[in-house]
């Protein structure tokens, strides 16, 4: 072979091709690796290193003897990275991660849609995994751990959660946590929470919540490709969050449920006058410490079940806490319901009468069966006339007209004055009690109640007057309703004599929650304190240092003098324990009560709220020589004042002083 | 007379004979050969050893295996790779032209072979055959097969390069590459088109045949994309490369390229040091002791130490095209051009993948990716390359 023959040319075509490869390789290495390198070394060290927030257990919520209401456990949770399995869209990242989706909606009997759902939610937090299944048990836990391979991105996790040893136990005191929402994120209340954060929804655990949460921890993490945790770099610890102890009595507690639970039931049993049975639709009760103004147990009924909230509140029980037909479970009644009080508010119009002059404690006004204002008749709620009367019989008879006769007074006193600088006693003798606004309970959606007065009656009838006149026009002329409404259309925003009487029996218009009722009896059981009632009493941290005392707060006190205050206290003492005829409307449920070593004192109320059934009422304090407990009941739809609510507050005293369990037993009607 | 013959002629046929004896001695083949040659070739595989070892150390200490499990297994095959070396370099090359039908024949049957059950799949590949313990690939084997079969052919008929040549050089090309696509493995076969088009274009071949070549080429792939030959996801793989910053391409599809990208970039200038990736020791990078190697030196050495390693590849080529311009026949110049395009092209589409100008298709980087039966053969043609060497006069 000769050089010529050699393809000389053509192997030189193929080494300048070759040349021009290594060229674009160089430049290309040229261009990431110096040109871009630093960019990429960010990349590098963000896929190396994880953030992983630590969760912080919540506070617990204590009784008052350190026994837990609340506390926490752990719960067995499998969680995701949805980077590892979704890509943007949402669909699996490849067939190992659809395969992983696969096994997990076996493992976890979990339909695949809702951990996709779950995974793509933007509700979690970028730096933790989502929680895909909680509570799972014991062998999906040791399935994820054993066969990572298998679960590529899929952590099982123990996460604490809320538990309740004692079930639905002062469930509305405890309240319940739920997930932070948009618009809260964006309240300076909740500065440092994240989306997929919980919080306190409902109860103390929305009041304390600041206390109880904790303050999560953040672990620095190197991991290698299959998410393998190779070192730590650095380690925030959790804090975990301050226990709260409240001055609630367990045992009363639980006793105090029980015993309201059982008399609404039992009084279901109560024919009424017409034949049907009474509703007794729901009712709450409220234990204080009058020396103080501390909750010592506080029910409502009916109940709902804490726990259902753990992990999320599924749309079946949701459902049945909204439905009307189950009264609102939800609802704290002893202090988010207000209701007309009836008699148990004579208390406070009697202080009106006395500290408006209206009389002494050495007056006697006549107590008729009738009582007329201009063309009006009022009743009392005993037929008989009971003959001229002095304050202390009034409250033991539960007169009515006793009180008719003093609102016409303070009425026509307070009609002569000038318009502008009318002194309204009564509103302002009830402000003392605290009544008309918040008492500031440390438990949320606190209801203010109402106690009209001339400004409130106006202000009330300007916002609802256009519906008053539309009425007047679209009803039946001539008919009772239309007379009403053409009256109210034209006259409405004026204080009658009709409204001050009305509001003297805590009729009308008044509305009090039970625990308003309830610091009503206290400040006259204490001798003129108006406690804002509280349930908290301090803050300790996880090895029972006291972080914060949370100190009795005076909202008010009285201005009776000390002759005034015990001429009320006769007149409750007598409605329990005066069994002279006529007796007191509470005695009889006291039947057997050892009222010798352990004297009572209480009211009794039976409130009109047509057309429904009338409200009972019992409020009491007791022991009556040195009050430690103020008792009220109400039952929504419950008769008579002494035939269900005295009873319940009975066997709540029963309990409360270790005297036997007693049976319900009706009383009898008096008012 | 007799004595004066040899007494006179004897000391001079001595010394002509002496004269004669240096003159052999300097054309004697072992006197030729090429060290430049053997200590590049050695030196990248013992390069690629230590890069082995450092892309599997962290892992297999994790699986709590020996870490150097890989890495001894290529210094094995490194050890049977300098025989087969020597063993290909010993025989005069000119005889291979003999055998070639019979090495090409024997090839193909290991390419059967291996779509028989005796073939063992990995990664949606068939492409081992399992023998107590060992791994061999045919498809790296009929490379070689391949290029001295094609150079055996282009020598024969030189005289008459004419289209029945090609036709005949397209089916020694075609049956190989037929059976690879079989196991699938599209980047292997690749390769086979790519060293069809080398020795024909050294191999005289007409330059229309060659065009026509290129343009069926071209039609080839524009077909595959616009009649949707390929899976969709398949065309993705393929194509991701041109479009790093789509979103719509998953994750998956992207995931190797990506991470592969920030292997080597994140070396920078100097490289993090050896065993001190990141991405390596994280397993951040999928296969980076085979295909992805180059993540490694890049990563570990920087642009310096990728600089060194295609520098070495460089040398490696241009001796190659040196011992092709001096081959004694074309079958001599082909068998060096046929070594010097596998490398060259192996070298650039492995790393033009993992730098991100290549689509990510299965080829491993000659002499440094792990893998027996690569490592071997890339010796095999360096034997090749020496022998040619040796025996160009």
């Amino acid at each position: 072979m000769t050089t010529d023959e050699r393809p000389t040319l053509r192997l030189t075509l193929l080494t300048v091709l070759v040349a021009g490869m290594l060229l674009a390789l160089l430049s290309r290495l040229w261009f990431l690796q110096v040109l871009a390198g630093e960019r990429y070394a960010e990349l590098a060290d963000s896929n190396r290193v994880r953030f992983v927030v630590l969760d912080a257990p919540r506070g617990r919520i204590l009784a008052q003897d350190g026994q837990e209401l609340v506390k926490n456990r752990p719960a067995q949770t499998v969680s995701a990275h949805p980077r590892d399995l979704l890509d943007l869209r949402g669909e699996p990242l490849d067939e190992d991660a659809a395969r992983v989706l696969d096994r997990l909606s076996v493992l976890l009997d979990l339909e695949q849609d809702r951990i996709v759902e779950r995974l793509l939610s933007r509700k979690y937090s970028p730096f933790r995994p989502v929680p895909v299944a909680e509570d799972v048990p014991r062998e999906v836990i040791l399935a994820v751990n054993e066969h990572k391979e298998l679960f590529r991105g899929v952590e099982a996790e123990t996460l604490p959660v809320r538990t309740y040893p004692h079930g639905t136990m002062a469930a509305h005191l405890v309240g319940y946590l739920g997930e932070i929402n948009e618009t809260e994120l964006t309240e300076v209340e909740y500065a440092g929470y994240r989306p997929g954060d919980l919080i306190g929804w409902a109860g103390l655990e929305r009041t304390y919540e600041s206390d109880l949460n904790g303050q999560e921890g953040l672990r620095k993490l190197e991991v290698n490709a299959k998410g393998d945790v190779l070192r730590v770099f650095e380690e925030r610890p959790p804090v975990r969050g301050n226990d709260l102890v409240t001055s609630l009595d367990l045992e009363l507690q639980g006793e105090v449920e029980r015993i309201l639970e059982e008399g609404i039931i039992a009084s279901r049993e109560i024919e009424r006058k017409d034949g049907r049975f009474l509703p007794s639709v729901a009712g709450a009760a409220v234990v204080l410490d009058p020396r103080d103004g501390s909750v010592r147990a506080m029910a409502s009924y009916p109940v709902f079940d804490p726990s259902q909230f753990v992990g999320g509140v599924t749309q079946g029980y949701w459902d049945f806490l909204r439905d009307a037909a189950n009264e609102y479970p939800l609802l704290n009644r002893a202090v988010q319901s207000a209701y007309p009080p009836g008699s148990v508010f004579k208390i406070v119009s009697g202080s009106a009468a006395l500290l408006g002059g209206l009389i002494t404690t050495e007056s006697r006004i006549s107590c008729p069966p009738a009582w007329r204002l201009g063309n009006l008749t009022f009743r009392n709620w005993s037929p008989r006339h009971e003959g001229s009367m002095d304050l202390t019989r009034a409250l033991k008879r539960s007169c009515d007209t006793f009180f008719y006769e003093l609102a016409r007074q303070e009425w026509s006193r307070e009609e002569a004055q000038p318009d502008d600088q009318v002194d309204e006693t009564l509103p302002r003798v009830a402000a003392e009690f605290g009544l008309g606004a918040r008492l500031g309970v440390d438990l949320p959606s606190e209801s203010p109640g109402v106690i009209p007065s001339r400004e409130w009656r106006k202000t009330y009838w300007e916002q609802h007057k256009d519906t008053y006149c539309r009425k007047a026009e679209e009803l039946t002329p001539g008919s009772y309703a239309q007379r009403v409404n053409a009256d109210l259309c034209r006259d409405g925003g004026r204080w009658r004599g009709g409204d001050a009487v009305n509001r003297s029996i805590g009729q009308g218009d008044v509305l009090l929650t039970p625990l308003q009722v309830a610091a009503t009896y206290m400040a006259i059981a204490n001798g003129g304190t108006v406690y804002a009632p509280q349930v908290g009493e301090r803050i300790v941290d996880f090895d029972g240092t006291v972080i914060r005392e949370i100190e009795p707060e005076v909202v008010s006190t009285l201005s009776l003098t000390p002759a005034q205050m015990a001429e009320i206290r006769r007149g409750l003492e007598a409605v329990v324990m005066d069994r002279t005829f006529p007796s007191g409307t509470g005695s009889s449920a006291f039947r057997d009560f050892p009222i010798e070593t352990i004297p009572v004192a209480g009211k009794t109320g039976t409130a009109e709220l047509r057309p429904k059934v009338p409200y009972a009422w019992f409020a009491s304090y007791a022991p009556a020589n040195d009050p430690q407990y103020v008792v009220v009941v109400a039952v929504e739809q419950g008769g008579g004042g002494s035939q269900t609510a005295a009873p319940i507050v009975r066997s709540i005293y029963d309990a409360i002083f270790d005297l036997g369990d007693t049976e319900f037993e009706e009383g009898p009607r008096t008012d | 007379m007799e004595s004066g013959y040899f007494g006179a002629d004897r000391s001079q046929r001595i010394a002509r004979e002496r004269v004669q004896a240096q003159w052999m001695d300097a054309y004697a083949p072992i006197r030729h050969l090429d060290p430049v040659l053997v200590l590049i070739a050695l030196a990248l595989s013992v390069i690629g050893i230590a890069m082995v070892y450092s892309a599997k150390a962290h892992q297999l200490q994790l699986q709590q295996l020996p870490t150097d499990l890989y890495a001894t297994k290529q210094t094995i095959a490194l050890a049977v790779g300098m025989v087969a070396l020597l063993v290909t370099a010993t025989f005069d090359y000119r005889y291979f032209r003999a055998y070639a039908i019979a090495v090409y024949v024997g090839s193909l049957l290991g390419l059967v072979l291996v779509l028989t059950p005796l073939g063992v799949e990995v990664n949606g590949t068939q492409a081992w055959l399992s023998f107590g313990g060992f791994q061999l690939q045919p498809a790296e084997f009929a490379k070689v097969a391949v290029i001295v079969t094609l150079a055996a052919l282009l020598h024969e008929r030189r005289e008459t390069p004419g289209i029945v040549t090609v036709a005949l050089g397209l089916v020694i090309v075609g049956v190989p590459l037929l059976l690879i696509l079989q196991q699938p493995d599209p980047g292997t076969a690749t390769v086979f088109l790519w060293l069809a088009f080398a020795l024909f274009l050294v191999g005289n071949i007409q330059a229309r045949y060659l065009g026509a070549m290129l343009a069926a080429g071209i039609a080839g792939v524009w077909a595959v994309l616009r009649f949707e030959l390929l899976a969709k996801h398949q065309v993705d793989r393929l194509t991701a490369f041109l479009d790093p910053n789509n979103p719509a391409l998953s994750q998956s599809i992207r995931y190797n390229a990506d991470q592969s990208l920030i292997a080597i970039g994140s070396g920078q200038f100097l490289g993090k040091g050896y065993m001190d990736g990141t991405q390596t020791n994280l397993a951040y990078v999928p296969e980076n002791h085979t295909d992805f190697i180059f993540t490694v030196v890049g990563e570990e050495f920087g642009f310096v130490g990728a600089t060194i390693v295609l520098g070495l590849f460089a040398l490696l080529m241009w001796r190659g095209i040196r011992i092709a311009m001096m081959a004694k026949d074309l079958f001599g110049t082909l068998l060096a051009v046929g070594a010097v395009a596998m490398i060259a092209f192996q070298v650039f589409v492995n790393v033009g993948m993992a730098v991100g100008i290549m689509p990510v298709i299965g080829i491993p980087l000659p002499f440094v990716s792990y893998g027996g039966t690569s490592l071997i053969a890339g010796l095999v043609l360096i034997g090749l390359l020496l022998n040619v060497h040796m025996r160009r006069f």
